[in-house]
């Protein structure tokens, strides 16, 4: 019987796979939840599938509302989310090496060699994924992590399963020519005789495939010669034929996840109009590129972290340069806003006024952006000792030629005016609020649906 | 036998199966609440953006305001505008003292455009001030104008000087500041001497002319301020 340590390959890919089935299956299992178009808590844990405390959570969820979550966003509502593909291999491979665990010597050699070429591919897609996390996300969650270390576990498992039947393959080869002899071996007497060969022989590094006709030796001889390992190398067309099925494992779950999806046709859209669009129409800002196609109101705050994100998924998607967009501020913080006894977000005021400003110098949708960019920086200065002062002077270092302006009488008086939109219309006092011409988009419907949910109610966003 | 392929086969079949039929259920689940319209427990009512609501709307402040609003057709209900003294009187029901002194939290946010003497004409430094009151709307929903004569005169002709003083201040308005919601916005109410006359202590507010600022130039005047209350 094989030794541990010569199977610790197959042991190490077995463990990376079902790991990563694991936290793969939890992460989809967190996806689907959000189906039903609610906000859910997240596994966010290295333990797979233990919940996160509330807002411990938020790089998973910057992950998953992410559009390289998911494919095909804008055909069905939230997409097909990428855990559902690593679901399907991982469960592949872990059953592979569960092969290459059980049948060792008998596997065909093919076998090590297609786990070896497959069993990186997870790895591969990891690297890509954890570069997107860091580069464009500015976040690794947890979840995500596990996955990628999963796949690093299995890669090495794959790699050492291969170099591992490589040196077996040598020593065999190195082994005196096996006698043809009447009655066969079983497998288990043709290992053991390898092994016993393999201890008497001088390696040399030599490879030869291995022929693949079986090679018969009897019971008295196997003692003392090799058989020979003479193990199979399987038909090429097993390559093939497993890699077949590995895509038929992928695509799996994907289909099933495809079949369940709910009609979302009928919530769509369901949020109501703007009773008047035109209110305050003069005094909004306008986000507009030669490419704006459909007109839309964006209300937010710069220091809301879900406009934030609402604001980057619109410019991932691609679909921000194609809005005719009016851009009403609607700062939560009770310094310039009636409708908050406190302040939700502090300097929000501040930095809305700065905005406005910004639109001398057509540099409104920048002041917007760096305020996003800066956004934690600028929320943890206006809690800080001096308060808003501290945001007041982040602002001036940052955009100079606006300090006059933001103290300016006019400046504040328009801001109230971008106020009024949203009580003349009716607005929930919440951030971000969108509305594509008069239609709203449903909260429910700025994250995971929001590329599905903007394609349905403006056709001209769908790429062609 | 080797019974790998077949450990292997078995374990595959139960890692994808089992994988979907989670997944199947729990698509179905939320498929369910989706059409069910289950409400999460922790989901706090949004509340609607509205008026200004400032410390000063007190209940007594808020039943006058009320009242004025309703008579003097602010509601869109009638296509009246402004109220005469009899209407507030009948209205208000409170003291002429009571009345005066509800508007005494206004004083930072509002002002008193002064007139010449029988005359209900708006000099250019009235007109500053109004601008600039008007413009500073902040979250108040309407404009209150109170327009006054002093006691010289019979009580019809300072209703009447009263009333034309109110009407300037809104010609004014609508001129600088044309918008279709004027008419929701503004409320004139123009008092006769028969209403309690202002104290020279209201000199000290926001007034158009300092210069020669009594208790019967006060009185030739138009208070105007907007009000920060929800009703």
């Amino acid at each position: 019987m094989r030794s541990l340590p010569a199977r610790w390959p197959s042991v190490l890919a077995l463990l990376g796979a079902l790991l990563g089935l694991a936290f793969a299956g939890v992460s989809t299992l967190d996806y689907v939840q959000h189906l039903d178009r609610q906000v859910h808590n997240m596994s966010c844990s290295f333990v797979p599938g233990l919940t996160a405390a509330a807002g411990a959570d938020t790089a998973c969820r910057a992950a998953m509302y992410s559009p390289y979550a998911a494919l095909f966003r804008d055909r069905f509502w939230g997409g097909l989310p990428i855990s559902l593909f690593a679901v399907g291999a991982f469960a592949f491979l872990a059953a592979f090496a569960l092969y290459l665990l059980v049948a060792r010597e008998r596997a065909a050699r093919r076998a090590a060699q297609f786990f070896a070429l497959v069993g990186w591919t997870p790895l591969a897609a990891s690297l890509f994924m954890a570069g997107i996390a860091i580069f464009k996300l500015g976040h690794v969650c947890k979840t995500c992590a596990g996955i990628y270390a999963s796949s690093l576990v299995l890669a090495v498992g794959a790699i050492g399963a291969w170099i591992t039947d490589r040196r077996s393959g040598q020593l065999v080869r190195t082994a005196p020519p096996p006698p043809k002899v009447a009655a066969p071996l079983d497998a288990a007497a043709k290992v053991e005789a390898a092994e016993a060969a393999a201890a008497a022989t001088a390696v040399a590094p030599t490879v030869v495939d291995a022929p693949d006709d079986d090679t018969t030796i009897t019971a008295a001889q196997s003692k003392a010669a090799v058989p020979a390992g003479l193990r199979r190398t399987g038909s090429l067309l097993l390559l093939p034929a497993w890699l077949a099925g590995l895509g038929a494992f992928t695509a799996a779950p994907a289909l099933v996840y495809w079949q369940d999806l709910p009609d979302y046709k009928n919530h769509v859209g369901s949020c109501g109009t703007l009773p008047k669009p035109s209110a305050a129409s003069k005094d909004v800002l306008h986000l507009t590129s030669p490419r704006a196609v459909v007109p839309a109101t964006l209300i937010v705050d710069p220091l809301c972290p879900t406009c934030k994100a609402l604001h980057q998924r619109l410019a991932a998607e691609g679909i921000l340069p194609a809005l005719d967009a009016a851009l009403v501020l609607f700062p939560l913080d009770s310094e310039c806003n009636w409708n908050l006894r406190q302040p939700m977000h502090p300097g929000s005021c501040i930095v809305s006024k700065a905005i406005v400003c910004g639109e001398q110098r057509s540099q409104h949708l920048q002041v917007l952006e760096w305020a996003y960019e800066s956004q934690d920086d600028l929320l943890e200065a206006a809690k800080a000792g001096a308060g808003l002062v501290n945001v007041r002077a982040m602002v001036k270092r940052r955009f100079p030629d606006l300090d006059a302006c933001i103290d300016d009488k006019a400046t504040e008086r328009r801001l109230d005016r971008m106020m009024h939109f949203a009580v003349d219309n009716k607005l929930p006092v919440s951030t971000p609020q969108l509305f594509v011409a008069d239609q709203r988009v449903c909260d429910e419907d700025t994250d995971l649906g929001l590329a599905y949910t903007l394609r349905l109610l403006a056709p001209q966003l769908r790429s062609p | 036998m080797n019974a790998a392929p077949f450990v292997a086969i078995g374990a595959a079949v139960a890692l994808l199966g089992g994988s979907s039929l989670v997944l199947h259920s729990q698509a179905r689940a939320a498929a369910k609440r989706l059409v069910l319209g289950v409400v999460q427990p922790d989901a706090a009512p949004v509340a609607v953006a509205n008026d200004a609501e400032a410390p000063y709307c007190t209940p007594e402040f808020k039943n006058v305001l009320a009242r004025v609003i309703n008579a003097c057709g602010l509601t869109a209900q009638d296509n009246r505008r402004g109220c005469q003294p009899a209407d507030v009187k009948s209205l208000a029901q409170i003291s002429d003292a009571d009345f005066n002194a509800l508007f005494t939290p206004l004083k930072d946010r509002g002002a008193v455009l002064m007139f010449d003497d029988a005359s209900e004409k708006l000099d250019d430094a009235g007109k500053k001030v109004l601008d600039d009151r008007w413009q500073d709307r902040k979250g108040a929903r309407y404009f209150f104008v109170v327009a006054r004569a002093s006691k010289t005169g019979t009580p019809e002709y300072n209703e009447q000087l009263s009333h034309k003083r109110a009407n300037s201040v809104l010609f004014h308005v609508a001129d600088t500041f044309p918008s279709t919601e004027l008419d929701k916005q503004v409320g004139l109410l123009w008092l006769g001497n028969q209403f309690a006359q202002l104290g020279a202590d209201y000199c000290q507010w926001n007034v158009s002319r300092t210069k020669g600022c009594n208790a019967e130039a006060i009185n030739r005047s138009a208070f105007v301020s907007w009000v920060d209350c929800q009703l």
